[in-house]
């Protein structure tokens, strides 16, 4: 297959996406050029719709179209509380526990050396601003559990400290309705050395 | 297929990216196979036990099969816990892979370096003294990686290096006299035996392997540098 011409461009486009392939980009453009061309362009017109108008949100950084986020602009929110993540997508994953009445911070990333990110990528000026204007209780630190979430989490945990603001870590430990003999040695010990009074 | 095999080699993970839905990339430094990138198949899924070990910093056994340059891996075990690594130490742990994944090339065992490398964490999880264990990893690495410098010897004329001589590094050659030199012959004498105890010492190992580092990395940075200089400029630890 040759990548001149409008297939070809819209192939290699659609090669972007993550876990798209060659092959898959062909089915996609295939399918929408043979079946659906009219849900191809309401794609395309949102795409173009999304791309000009979500911007990250003025306060957590998470996704929106609107100045603040619908979190942020729930007036029924702990705004004492902040939890960080690493991406929206763990917005949407905690919210949906229903548990966190607080408020978010979104890293859209990780501390990571190794792809050279690091603490001003992550938005975290604007952190260290909300923290010294007060009114932060806690900070709740959500990363993931991966060597660079840990490396995250402490360098905030400091950043927190120096600000004299509470910081947690959410626990680490056995999974609901697991049992201890398929759960790994890392988890385990972890859950040992976090262990609480009952 | 024994020989494309890997069996239950030490082993410790450099670096990891997601790969596909379910999968890992891993660039792995094992004891007597060198550097490996391996992939590990569907390791990302809610109940995996292995992805768990699969992080840097876990002394590891692995196994891997395949007889393409990209092995499948097909066991991981923890030997220990994960080294604690903290603040710091963590960053300088990051900065010690990126220099592993930047010296040494894929398929090319180096025992002596994997060794060096299991001493330097040890020595960052205990967070006492970092700026030598750093040091001495480095001078190892660059050693065992074939860009090993003689601290005895003036590359020019030959001579013993003079304590009270200033030298300074010269790509392709080595240490040559220098009266604009930073670095002086006692540090260099101090080098040759690893001793770091004098802080005037630190420092010009410091700026020497830095230099020495950058020449031979032919001035593409070393991203994780960048990062900790970052990390240190901030006024967290200010």
């Amino acid at each position: 297959m040759s990548k001149k011409g409008l297939l070809g461009q819209l192939i290699q486009s659609f090669c972007c996406l993550p876990g798209v392939g060659a092959k898959t980009a062909q089915r996609m453009v295939f399918y929408v050029l043979q079946r659906d061309r009219q849900g191809a362009r309401r794609l395309a017109e949102l795409l173009l719709l999304a791309i000009d108008n979500i911007n990250y949100c003025r306060q957590c950084r998470t996704f929106t179209e609107d100045d603040l986020c619908n979190v942020c602009a729930d007036a029924g929110r702990d705004t004492g509380l902040v939890c960080i993540v690493e991406n929206p997508a763990d917005v949407w994953v905690v919210e949906q526990t229903g548990v966190f009445k607080g408020l978010y911070f979104v890293l859209h990333g990780r501390l990571s050396p190794l792809d050279g990110i690091g603490p001003d990528e992550l938005g975290l000026d604007l952190l260290r601003r909300q923290l010294s204007a007060g009114g932060i209780r806690e900070l709740i630190l959500a990363t993931n559990s991966t060597v660079e979430g840990e490396a995250t989490a402490f360098f905030i945990g400091e950043l927190a400290r120096k600000h004299q603001v509470k910081a947690s870590r959410i626990a680490h430990g056995v999974p609901m309705g697991g049992e201890l003999e398929f759960i790994d040695s890392g988890t385990l010990s972890h859950a040992f050395n976090d262990r609480k009074v009952f | 297929m024994t020989h494309n095999a890997v069996n239950l080699q030490p082993a410790f993970i450099l670096q990891h990216q997601p790969y596909r839905e379910t999968s890992l990339l891993l660039d792995v430094l094992t004891r007597d196979e060198g550097r490996l990138p391996l992939v590990a198949k569907g390791v990302r899924k809610p109940q995996s036990k292995t992805v768990a070990l699969l992080q840097p910093f876990v002394p590891l056994n692995i196994s891997a099969v395949g007889k393409a340059e990209l092995k499948g891996l097909s066991h991981a075990e923890a030997i220990l816990p994960a080294l604690p690594l903290q603040g710091l130490a963590l960053y300088c742990g990051f900065y010690v892979n990126e220099l592993v994944g930047r010296f040494l090339h894929p398929h090319d065992p180096h025992p002596e370096v994997f060794h060096a490398y299991q001493q330097c964490l040890a020595q960052l999880a205990e967070n006492i003294n970092i700026q030598a264990a750093l040091r001495i990893f480095e001078l190892e690495l660059l050693e065992h990686s074939g860009y090993g410098l003689d601290f005895g010897h003036d590359a020019d004329t030959l001579q013993a290096i003079d304590p009270q001589q200033t030298y300074r590094f010269k790509i392709g050659v080595g240490l040559v006299a220098d009266k604009k030199g930073q670095i002086s012959g006692t540090t260099l004498l101090a080098l040759a035996v690893r001793d770091f105890e004098s802080p005037k010492v630190q420092i010009e190992a410091k700026l020497l392997m830095r230099t020495v580092i950058d020449a031979y990395l032919q001035s593409k940075p070393l991203k994780s540098r960048a990062v900790i200089q970052q990390i240190v400029n901030s006024d967290v630890y200010g």
